[in-house]
Protein backbone atom coordinates (compact mmCIF):
# COMPACT_ATOMS: atom_id res chain seq x y z
CA UNK A 1 0.00 0.00 0.00
CA UNK A 2 1.25 3.70 -1.00
CA UNK A 3 0.67 6.47 1.35
CA UNK A 4 0.31 10.06 0.28
CA UNK A 5 -0.18 12.78 2.03
CA UNK A 6 -1.84 16.10 0.56
CA UNK A 7 -2.63 19.63 0.86
CA UNK A 8 -5.30 21.17 2.98
CA UNK A 9 -8.13 20.55 0.80
CA UNK A 10 -11.26 23.15 0.91
CA UNK A 11 -14.72 21.50 -0.14
CA UNK A 12 -18.07 22.87 -0.92
CA UNK A 13 -20.80 22.12 1.58
CA UNK A 14 -23.79 20.52 -1.05
CA UNK A 15 -26.55 22.29 1.34
CA UNK A 16 -25.88 25.58 0.97
CA UNK A 17 -24.06 26.41 -2.18
CA UNK A 18 -24.51 23.44 -4.66
CA UNK A 19 -27.33 21.95 -6.36
CA UNK A 20 -27.38 18.66 -7.22
CA UNK A 21 -28.00 18.05 -11.61
CA UNK A 22 -29.79 14.72 -12.64
CA UNK A 23 -25.78 13.42 -14.04
CA UNK A 24 -24.47 14.71 -10.82
CA UNK A 25 -26.69 12.95 -8.37
CA UNK A 26 -26.84 9.75 -10.54
CA UNK A 27 -22.99 9.39 -10.42
CA UNK A 28 -22.53 10.70 -7.06
CA UNK A 29 -25.07 7.23 -6.39
CA UNK A 30 -24.07 5.37 -8.87
CA UNK A 31 -27.04 4.84 -10.17
CA UNK A 32 -29.00 5.44 -13.67
CA UNK A 33 -31.42 7.68 -14.69
CA UNK A 34 -34.52 5.62 -14.55
CA UNK A 35 -33.75 5.24 -10.85
CA UNK A 36 -34.11 8.47 -10.42
CA UNK A 37 -37.11 9.55 -12.44
CA UNK A 38 -39.21 6.69 -10.96
CA UNK A 39 -38.16 8.15 -7.74
CA UNK A 40 -39.16 11.51 -8.41
CA UNK A 41 -42.33 9.87 -9.63
CA UNK A 42 -42.97 8.09 -6.40
CA UNK A 43 -42.10 11.28 -4.28
CA UNK A 44 -39.39 10.23 -3.28
CA UNK A 45 -36.96 12.99 -4.11
CA UNK A 46 -38.12 16.56 -4.64
CA UNK A 47 -35.98 18.84 -6.90
CA UNK A 48 -36.68 22.14 -8.22
CA UNK A 49 -37.73 22.40 -11.91
CA UNK A 50 -40.60 21.31 -14.38
CA UNK A 51 -38.70 19.34 -16.59
CA UNK A 52 -35.84 17.00 -15.99
CA UNK A 53 -33.61 19.01 -18.10
CA UNK A 54 -33.46 21.42 -15.64
CA UNK A 55 -34.37 19.26 -12.55
CA UNK A 56 -31.89 20.51 -9.43
CA UNK A 57 -31.71 18.04 -6.47
CA UNK A 58 -30.75 19.46 -2.98
CA UNK A 59 -28.17 17.98 -0.22
CA UNK A 60 -31.36 16.45 1.78
CA UNK A 61 -31.95 14.76 -1.86
CA UNK A 62 -28.30 13.45 -1.96
CA UNK A 63 -29.08 11.58 1.22
CA UNK A 64 -32.24 10.38 0.62
CA UNK A 65 -30.95 9.07 -2.78
CA UNK A 66 -28.01 7.23 -1.20
CA UNK A 67 -29.24 5.33 1.19
CA UNK A 68 -32.77 4.74 -1.46
CA UNK A 69 -29.85 3.64 -4.15
CA UNK A 70 -27.95 1.24 -1.04
CA UNK A 71 -31.76 -0.08 0.05
CA UNK A 72 -32.20 -1.39 -3.75
CA UNK A 73 -28.43 -2.94 -4.60
CA UNK A 74 -28.51 -4.29 -1.09
CA UNK A 75 -31.82 -5.59 0.01
CA UNK A 76 -33.95 -5.40 -3.49
CA UNK A 77 -36.19 -3.26 -1.67
CA UNK A 78 -39.16 -1.68 -4.78
CA UNK A 79 -39.97 2.10 -5.41
CA UNK A 80 -43.15 2.40 -3.10
CA UNK A 81 -40.89 0.26 -0.29
CA UNK A 82 -37.92 2.82 -0.54
CA UNK A 83 -40.50 5.53 -0.06
CA UNK A 84 -41.86 3.87 3.11
CA UNK A 85 -38.45 3.05 4.26
CA UNK A 86 -37.08 6.64 4.01
CA UNK A 87 -39.93 8.60 5.47
CA UNK A 88 -40.13 5.73 8.56
CA UNK A 89 -35.94 6.32 8.81
CA UNK A 90 -36.24 10.14 9.04
CA UNK A 91 -39.22 9.88 11.71
CA UNK A 92 -36.62 7.72 13.77
CA UNK A 93 -34.40 10.04 13.11
CA UNK A 94 -36.02 13.38 14.76
CA UNK A 95 -37.83 10.82 17.25
CA UNK A 96 -33.78 9.93 18.97
CA UNK A 97 -33.27 13.61 18.00
CA UNK A 98 -35.66 14.59 20.97
CA UNK A 99 -34.13 11.85 23.21
CA UNK A 100 -30.76 12.67 22.22
CA UNK A 101 -29.81 9.55 21.42
CA UNK A 102 -27.42 9.26 18.27
CA UNK B 1 -4.71 -14.47 5.54
CA UNK B 2 -7.99 -16.11 7.37
CA UNK B 3 -10.04 -18.55 5.76
CA UNK B 4 -13.83 -17.14 5.98
CA UNK B 5 -16.33 -19.85 6.26
CA UNK B 6 -19.28 -18.28 4.09
CA UNK B 7 -21.82 -20.75 4.77
CA UNK B 8 -21.47 -20.03 8.85
CA UNK B 9 -21.51 -16.21 8.02
CA UNK B 10 -25.29 -17.08 7.06
CA UNK B 11 -26.43 -19.81 9.57
CA UNK B 12 -26.30 -22.19 6.88
CA UNK B 13 -25.16 -25.73 6.46
CA UNK B 14 -22.81 -26.78 3.57
CA UNK B 15 -26.05 -28.04 1.11
CA UNK B 16 -28.06 -24.93 1.63
CA UNK B 17 -30.23 -24.47 -1.86
CA UNK B 18 -30.03 -21.53 -3.75
CA UNK B 19 -33.38 -20.55 -2.52
CA UNK B 20 -32.48 -21.00 1.64
CA UNK B 21 -28.91 -18.85 0.60
CA UNK B 22 -31.20 -15.93 -0.72
CA UNK B 23 -33.44 -16.20 1.85
CA UNK B 24 -30.66 -16.72 5.07
CA UNK B 25 -28.92 -13.21 3.15
CA UNK B 26 -32.39 -11.49 3.14
CA UNK B 27 -32.61 -11.80 6.56
CA UNK B 28 -29.18 -10.70 7.70
CA UNK B 29 -28.84 -8.32 5.54
CA UNK B 30 -32.11 -6.90 6.75
CA UNK B 31 -30.87 -6.77 10.33
CA UNK B 32 -27.48 -5.89 9.83
CA UNK B 33 -28.27 -3.24 7.18
CA UNK B 34 -26.00 0.04 8.31
CA UNK B 35 -29.08 2.31 7.38
CA UNK B 36 -31.56 0.72 9.35
CA UNK B 37 -29.86 -1.29 12.08
CA UNK B 38 -28.93 -0.24 15.19
CA UNK B 39 -26.77 -3.41 16.14
CA UNK B 40 -23.10 -1.73 17.04
CA UNK B 41 -21.19 -4.22 14.84
CA UNK B 42 -23.91 -3.28 11.92
CA UNK B 43 -21.53 -2.15 9.30
CA UNK B 44 -19.09 -4.76 9.53
CA UNK B 45 -21.27 -7.90 10.14
CA UNK B 46 -23.14 -6.20 6.86
CA UNK B 47 -19.67 -6.37 5.28
CA UNK B 48 -18.95 -10.65 5.79
CA UNK B 49 -22.71 -11.00 5.18
CA UNK B 50 -22.28 -9.61 1.85
CA UNK B 51 -18.69 -11.26 0.73
CA UNK B 52 -20.80 -14.30 1.81
CA UNK B 53 -23.74 -13.88 -0.49
CA UNK B 54 -21.45 -12.33 -3.37
CA UNK B 55 -19.77 -15.84 -3.13
CA UNK B 56 -22.77 -18.01 -2.88
CA UNK B 57 -25.04 -16.84 -5.11
CA UNK B 58 -23.00 -17.10 -7.81
CA UNK B 59 -22.28 -21.03 -9.64
CA UNK B 60 -18.95 -20.18 -10.78
CA UNK B 61 -17.65 -18.60 -7.26
CA UNK B 62 -19.83 -21.06 -5.26
CA UNK B 63 -18.22 -24.51 -7.05
CA UNK B 64 -14.47 -22.64 -6.61
CA UNK B 65 -15.40 -22.07 -3.28
CA UNK B 66 -16.98 -25.45 -2.62
CA UNK B 67 -14.22 -26.93 -4.46
CA UNK B 68 -11.59 -25.98 -1.79
CA UNK B 69 -13.42 -28.02 0.75
CA UNK B 70 -15.02 -28.74 3.93
CA UNK B 71 -12.17 -28.88 6.00
CA UNK B 72 -11.11 -25.38 6.45
CA UNK B 73 -12.92 -23.59 9.53
CA UNK B 74 -13.56 -19.51 9.95
CA UNK B 75 -10.50 -17.42 11.26
CA UNK B 76 -7.85 -20.45 10.20
CA UNK B 77 -4.64 -19.83 8.53
CA UNK B 78 -5.01 -19.92 4.48
CA UNK B 79 -3.19 -20.20 1.96
CA UNK B 80 -5.07 -21.46 -1.65
CA UNK B 81 -3.78 -24.60 -2.99
CA UNK B 82 -1.43 -23.98 -6.12
CA UNK B 83 -3.49 -24.16 -9.42
CA UNK B 84 -6.97 -24.50 -7.19
CA UNK B 85 -8.87 -22.42 -9.64
CA UNK B 86 -7.92 -23.71 -12.80
CA UNK B 87 -10.75 -24.33 -14.94
CA UNK B 88 -12.81 -21.86 -13.56
CA UNK B 89 -13.12 -18.73 -15.90
CA UNK B 90 -15.11 -15.88 -13.53
CA UNK B 91 -17.18 -13.72 -15.96
CA UNK B 92 -16.57 -11.23 -12.98
CA UNK B 93 -18.90 -7.90 -13.71
CA UNK B 94 -15.95 -5.84 -13.48
CA UNK B 95 -14.47 -2.54 -11.44
CA UNK B 96 -17.78 -2.36 -8.98
CA UNK B 97 -17.61 -5.68 -8.09
CA UNK B 98 -14.53 -6.95 -7.53
CA UNK B 99 -12.87 -3.78 -6.79
CA UNK B 100 -14.35 -3.50 -3.11
CA UNK B 101 -12.38 -2.26 -0.64
CA UNK B 102 -15.02 -4.01 1.63
CA UNK B 103 -13.77 -7.21 0.47
CA UNK B 104 -11.55 -9.64 2.85
CA UNK B 105 -8.30 -10.24 1.97
CA UNK B 106 -9.68 -14.21 1.78
CA UNK B 107 -11.89 -13.21 -1.28
CA UNK B 108 -9.46 -10.96 -3.20
CA UNK B 109 -7.22 -13.41 -3.39
CA UNK B 110 -9.27 -16.11 -4.51
CA UNK B 111 -11.98 -13.93 -6.83
CA UNK B 112 -10.02 -10.72 -7.56
CA UNK B 113 -7.19 -11.88 -9.79
CA UNK B 114 -9.15 -12.33 -13.10
CA UNK B 115 -10.87 -9.02 -12.71
CA UNK B 116 -8.04 -6.66 -12.61
CA UNK B 117 -6.97 -8.48 -16.11
CA UNK B 118 -10.21 -7.74 -17.06
CA UNK B 119 -10.07 -4.24 -15.77
CA UNK B 120 -6.62 -3.77 -18.06
CA UNK B 121 -8.76 -3.16 -21.03
CA UNK B 122 -10.66 -0.50 -19.94
CA UNK B 123 -8.09 1.37 -19.48
CA UNK B 124 -8.28 2.31 -23.22
CA UNK B 125 -11.53 3.81 -22.82
CA UNK B 126 -12.25 7.41 -21.34
CA UNK B 127 -14.23 6.78 -18.39
CA UNK B 128 -14.71 9.44 -15.53
CA UNK B 129 -13.88 8.10 -12.34
CA UNK B 130 -16.36 7.17 -9.84
CA UNK B 131 -17.48 8.89 -6.70
CA UNK B 132 -16.80 8.28 -3.27
CA UNK B 133 -18.47 8.75 -0.34
CA UNK B 134 -16.91 8.97 3.60
CA UNK B 135 -18.58 10.14 6.66
CA UNK B 136 -16.72 12.31 8.92
CA UNK B 137 -17.18 12.83 12.59
CA UNK B 138 -16.75 16.49 14.22
CA UNK B 139 -17.51 18.25 17.43
CA UNK B 140 -19.90 20.94 18.00
CA UNK B 141 -17.31 22.91 18.80
CA UNK B 142 -16.01 22.65 15.25
CA UNK B 143 -19.36 23.49 13.72
CA UNK B 144 -18.81 26.52 15.91
CA UNK B 145 -15.21 27.56 14.97
CA UNK B 146 -14.10 25.71 11.72
CA UNK B 147 -11.65 23.14 11.80
CA UNK B 148 -9.02 21.17 10.17
CA UNK B 149 -9.42 17.42 9.85
CA UNK B 150 -7.17 14.10 8.84
CA UNK B 151 -8.93 11.27 7.49
CA UNK B 152 -7.84 8.45 6.15
CA UNK B 153 -9.68 6.70 3.28
CA UNK B 154 -8.70 3.34 0.97
CA UNK B 155 -9.23 3.08 -2.02
CA UNK B 156 -8.71 0.86 -5.54
CA UNK B 157 -6.72 2.61 -8.19
CA UNK B 158 -4.96 0.83 -11.28
CA UNK B 159 -1.29 1.27 -11.25
CA UNK B 160 1.11 1.90 -14.18
CA UNK B 161 0.43 -2.19 -15.74
CA UNK B 162 -2.93 -1.72 -14.89
CA UNK B 163 -2.89 -4.15 -11.92
CA UNK B 164 -5.86 -3.49 -9.24
CA UNK B 165 -3.93 -1.91 -6.06
CA UNK B 166 -5.52 -0.43 -2.59
CA UNK B 167 -3.98 2.71 -2.12
CA UNK B 168 -4.42 4.43 1.33
CA UNK B 169 -4.47 8.16 1.11
CA UNK B 170 -4.38 10.88 3.74
CA UNK B 171 -6.33 13.86 3.07
CA UNK B 172 -6.47 17.51 5.12
CA UNK B 173 -9.79 18.51 4.88
CA UNK B 174 -10.82 21.78 6.03
CA UNK B 175 -14.10 21.49 7.89
CA UNK B 176 -16.06 25.27 7.15
CA UNK B 177 -17.45 26.98 10.03
CA UNK B 178 -21.27 26.76 10.05
CA UNK B 179 -21.15 22.97 8.84
CA UNK B 180 -24.21 20.96 10.31
CA UNK B 181 -24.70 17.11 11.32
CA UNK B 182 -25.98 15.52 7.67
CA UNK B 183 -24.74 18.14 5.09
CA UNK B 184 -22.77 16.79 2.64
CA UNK B 185 -18.93 18.34 1.84
CA UNK B 186 -17.93 17.42 -2.14
CA UNK B 187 -14.17 17.53 -2.64
CA UNK B 188 -13.97 17.95 -6.36
CA UNK B 189 -11.87 15.46 -7.93
CA UNK B 190 -10.58 13.42 -4.94
CA UNK B 191 -13.26 10.12 -5.82
CA UNK B 192 -11.99 7.51 -8.35
CA UNK B 193 -9.18 8.50 -10.87
CA UNK B 194 -10.81 8.46 -14.58
CA UNK B 195 -9.98 5.98 -17.29
CA UNK B 196 -8.29 7.60 -20.34
CA UNK B 197 -8.95 10.93 -20.48
CA UNK B 198 -11.81 10.89 -18.27
CA UNK B 199 -13.07 13.63 -15.24
CA UNK B 200 -11.49 11.88 -11.93
CA UNK B 201 -14.81 11.32 -9.70
CA UNK B 202 -15.36 13.43 -6.36
CA UNK B 203 -15.58 12.93 -2.77
CA UNK B 204 -18.60 13.41 -0.72
CA UNK B 205 -17.82 13.40 3.03
CA UNK B 206 -21.01 13.25 5.59
CA UNK B 207 -20.88 15.20 8.15
CA UNK B 208 -22.26 13.97 11.30
CA UNK B 209 -21.50 15.71 15.00
CA UNK B 210 -20.82 13.62 17.59
CA UNK B 211 -23.60 13.19 20.65
CA UNK B 212 -22.70 15.78 23.47
CA UNK B 213 -23.82 15.11 27.00
CA UNK B 214 -24.63 18.72 27.98
CA UNK B 215 -25.55 20.28 24.48
CA UNK B 216 -28.57 18.54 22.21
CA UNK B 217 -28.34 19.88 18.18
CA UNK B 218 -31.10 20.70 15.99
CA UNK B 219 -30.41 21.43 12.87
CA UNK B 220 -28.55 25.28 13.43
CA UNK B 221 -30.50 25.50 17.19
CA UNK B 222 -28.64 24.42 20.39
CA UNK B 223 -30.12 23.43 23.05
CA UNK B 224 -28.82 23.30 27.02
CA UNK B 225 -29.62 22.24 30.58
CA UNK B 226 -29.10 24.86 32.99
CA UNK B 227 -28.90 23.87 36.84
CA UNK B 228 -29.93 26.78 39.10
CA UNK B 229 -30.61 26.54 42.98
CA UNK B 230 -34.02 27.70 43.92
CA UNK B 231 -33.55 31.05 45.45
CA UNK B 232 -31.71 31.43 42.00
CA UNK B 233 -34.74 30.89 40.21
CA UNK B 234 -37.10 32.78 42.52
CA UNK B 235 -34.40 36.06 42.94
CA UNK B 236 -33.05 36.80 40.22
CA UNK B 237 -29.36 36.13 39.52
CA UNK B 238 -26.17 35.94 36.72
CA UNK B 239 -24.83 33.17 36.40
CA UNK B 240 -22.19 31.17 33.86
CA UNK B 241 -23.49 29.62 31.38
CA UNK B 242 -21.59 26.60 29.83
CA UNK B 243 -21.75 26.93 25.74
CA UNK B 244 -20.00 24.70 23.49
CA UNK B 245 -16.81 27.50 22.99
CA UNK B 246 -16.55 28.10 26.11
CA UNK B 247 -18.97 30.53 28.97
CA UNK B 248 -21.02 33.05 28.86
CA UNK B 249 -22.36 35.22 31.84
CA UNK B 250 -26.38 34.83 31.73
CA UNK B 251 -28.95 36.93 33.77
CA UNK B 252 -31.55 34.91 35.31
CA UNK B 253 -34.63 37.29 35.60
CA UNK B 254 -36.83 37.00 39.10
CA UNK B 255 -39.31 34.22 39.33
CA UNK B 256 -37.59 31.99 36.25
CA UNK B 257 -39.71 28.65 36.59
CA UNK B 258 -38.51 25.53 36.03
CA UNK B 259 -38.76 24.29 32.38
CA UNK B 260 -38.54 27.41 31.30
CA UNK B 261 -36.39 28.14 27.96
CA UNK B 262 -33.94 31.21 27.70
CA UNK B 263 -33.17 31.73 24.40
CA UNK B 264 -29.60 33.82 23.47
CA UNK B 265 -30.96 35.31 20.31
CA UNK B 266 -27.47 34.17 17.56
CA UNK B 267 -25.91 31.71 20.06
CA UNK B 268 -26.70 28.37 17.98
CA UNK B 269 -24.24 27.27 15.24
CA UNK B 270 -22.72 29.91 13.50
CA UNK B 271 -24.58 30.76 9.76
CA UNK B 272 -25.39 34.18 7.45
CA UNK B 273 -28.47 33.69 10.04
CA UNK B 274 -27.27 31.89 12.97
CA UNK B 275 -29.00 29.53 15.16
CA UNK B 276 -30.21 30.09 18.78
CA UNK B 277 -28.98 28.63 21.88
CA UNK B 278 -31.51 27.46 24.44
CA UNK B 279 -31.09 27.54 28.16
CA UNK B 280 -33.79 24.98 29.64
CA UNK B 281 -33.94 25.58 33.56
CA UNK B 282 -33.89 22.68 36.18
CA UNK B 283 -34.12 23.75 39.90
CA UNK B 284 -32.05 21.40 41.78
CA UNK B 285 -32.73 21.31 46.22
CA UNK B 286 -30.28 21.30 48.30
CA UNK B 287 -30.46 18.12 50.80
CA UNK B 288 -31.43 18.99 54.19
CA UNK B 289 -27.92 18.08 56.63
CA UNK B 290 -27.92 20.94 59.66
CA UNK B 291 -30.90 21.78 62.06
CA UNK B 292 -29.97 24.94 60.33
CA UNK B 293 -31.06 23.13 56.92
CA UNK B 294 -33.94 21.74 58.26
CA UNK B 295 -35.39 25.65 60.01
CA UNK B 296 -34.50 27.05 56.33
CA UNK B 297 -36.81 24.50 54.73
CA UNK B 298 -39.56 24.99 57.95
CA UNK B 299 -39.86 28.57 57.47
CA UNK B 300 -40.50 28.58 53.22
CA UNK B 301 -43.11 25.99 54.20
CA UNK B 302 -44.54 28.65 56.63
CA UNK B 303 -44.38 31.62 54.28
CA UNK B 304 -45.54 29.57 51.14
CA UNK B 305 -48.26 27.79 53.40
CA UNK B 306 -51.22 28.80 50.49
CA UNK B 307 -48.96 27.13 47.65
CA UNK B 308 -49.63 23.43 46.69
CA UNK B 309 -47.56 22.53 44.11
CA UNK B 310 -50.18 19.26 43.00
CA UNK B 311 -52.90 22.07 42.37
CA UNK B 312 -53.51 20.98 38.55
CA UNK B 313 -53.53 17.37 39.24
Amino acid sequence: MNTNRSVLLEGVVVEEHLHLSVTEICQACSITHTHIEEWVAEGVLQPEGSNQSDWRFTGHSLRRAKIASRLVRDLEVNTPGVALALDLLEEIETLRKQLNQP
Amino acid sequence: MEYQDYYKILGLERDATPDQIKQAYRKLARKYHPDVSKETDAEKRFKEIGEAYAVLKDPEKKSAYDQMGNNWSGGQGFNPPPNWDSGYEFRGNGWGDHANPDHSEFFESIFGRRAQQANQQSAQLNIPGEDHHAKIEIDLVDSYLGAQRSIGLKMPTLDDQGHLRMQERTLEVKIPKGIRSGQHLRLAGQGSPGFGNGKAGDLYLEIVIKPNPYFKVDGKDVTVELNLAPWEAALGATVDLPIPTGKVELNIPANTMAGKKLRLKGKGIPSQEPGDLYATIRLVTPPVTTDADKESYQAMAKSFAAFNPRANV
